[in-house]
């Protein structure tokens, strides 16, 4: 069964719908929403509430269910 | 024999700092403390460790100081430029802080490093795959790792706890594409490391949480870390901590000791 969540980017405050199956991993909605939005390459995590969510996770271990808001953060690498 | 002397409070250079009541200065006198970077975040942690009375501290980092390294490190001199490593600057400039701190420069990678007998390691780094390195070495020996990450206006500190997650817990797919992107398409052990943006005032940020971790490690009070990731974004003048917990995936976590 298919769920639909909103992606938030913290960067943009942009907004979009995703459809999703239960076997979907995090990855595949950062992969997803970065290129829907075009975003420069770059590192992401995603978070939902206060927690960080593994990209390697399942949509269903993640407990993710139809009208969560996850949100997509650029993931920092410099340093010098 | 007296009780006091008059004005004892301005003959301590510590004595502000001992009036937080969580503080214990014996142990940050007595941590050993490795930082991985001599960059923008590496002069800045190595300027706050010095202050707030760290003693025992090792820079490494492999560089020569460049012009554009000046507007954001406070230990580099425009006469520096092309002709001093960055550790060596760092280390000589960060020990006329405290006559009772010794700062030591290692000039070479931090994969170079074979002794890990550090109490806490403090990552300053501009790269995935070295912070991956010093992550790993971190979980394996136990030793707590601080690492910290900035780009623009935005930065990161991971507190990385013995026995909790680790960064690489945090990491994913797009983490790797990007680590990926460092190396040469030639196929040449050289790495890419792209010029990403970077200022003084979010870097300094970044480096006062890191050190103020290290302080409530050195202090024992692992209670008071942050749990896991606070994340900074300047722009917005907004910070937030979020919560990771160990990934059953994260090959770190089937080594550790």
């Amino acid at each position: 069964m298919t769920i639909v969540i909103e992606v938030r980017n913290v960067a943009s405050g942009a907004v979009l719908k995703m459809e999703l199956d239960p076997a979907d991993k995090i990855y595949d909605i950062i992969e997803s929403a970065a290129e829907y939005w075009n975003k420069d390459a770059g590192a992401y995590v995603l978070k939902k509430g206060k927690k960080l969510l593994h990209g390697s996770e399942t949509v269903a271990e993640a407990n993710l269910v139809t009208n969560d808001v996850v949100e997509m953060i650029p993931d920092p690498e410099g340093g010098i | 024999m007296t009780d006091l002397s008059a004005g004892y409070q301005d003959k301590d250079r510590y004595d502000r700092q001992r009036r937080i009541d969580w503080i214990d200065m014996d142990g940050i006198f007595q941590s050993k403390i490795l930082v991985a970077g001599a960059g923008a975040l590496g002069n800045e942690v190595v300027k706050n460790l010095v202050l707030s009375g760290f003693r025992h501290i090792d820079v490494v980092d492999m560089d020569e100081i460049v012009l554009s390294n000046l507007n954001r490190c406070l230990f580099f001199r425009d006469s520096d430029v092309k002709k001093i490593p960055k550790a060596v600057a760092v280390a000589n400039k960060a020990s006329e802080l405290s006559p009772d701190a010794y700062v030591y420069p290692i000039v070479g990678k931090v994969q170079d490093i074979q002794t890990w007998d550090y109490d806490i390691v403090i990552g300053c780094l501009d790269n995935i795959l070295a912070r991956m390195h010093v992550n790993s070495h971190a979980c394996y020996h136990g030793i707590p790792y601080i690492d910290g990450a900035t780009d623009g206006m935005r930065g990161k500190v991971n507190a990385v706890l013995p026995g909790g997650p680790c960064l690489q817990c945090t990491m994913n797919k797009s983490h790797i594409r990007e680590m990926e992107k460092r190396f040469s398409c030639t196929g040449d052990a050289v790495m890419f490391v792209p010029h990403l943006a970077s200022d003084v005032t979010t870097t300094s940020v970044v480096a006062a949480i890191q050190v103020r971790e290290a302080m409530k490690i050195a202090s024992r009070r692992y209670d008071l870390c942050i749990r896991n990731v606070c994340y900074y974004d300047g722009t917005a003048g907004d910070m937030f901590i979020l919560e990771v917990t160990t990934d059953p995936n994260c090959p770190n976590h089937e080594v550790q000791k």
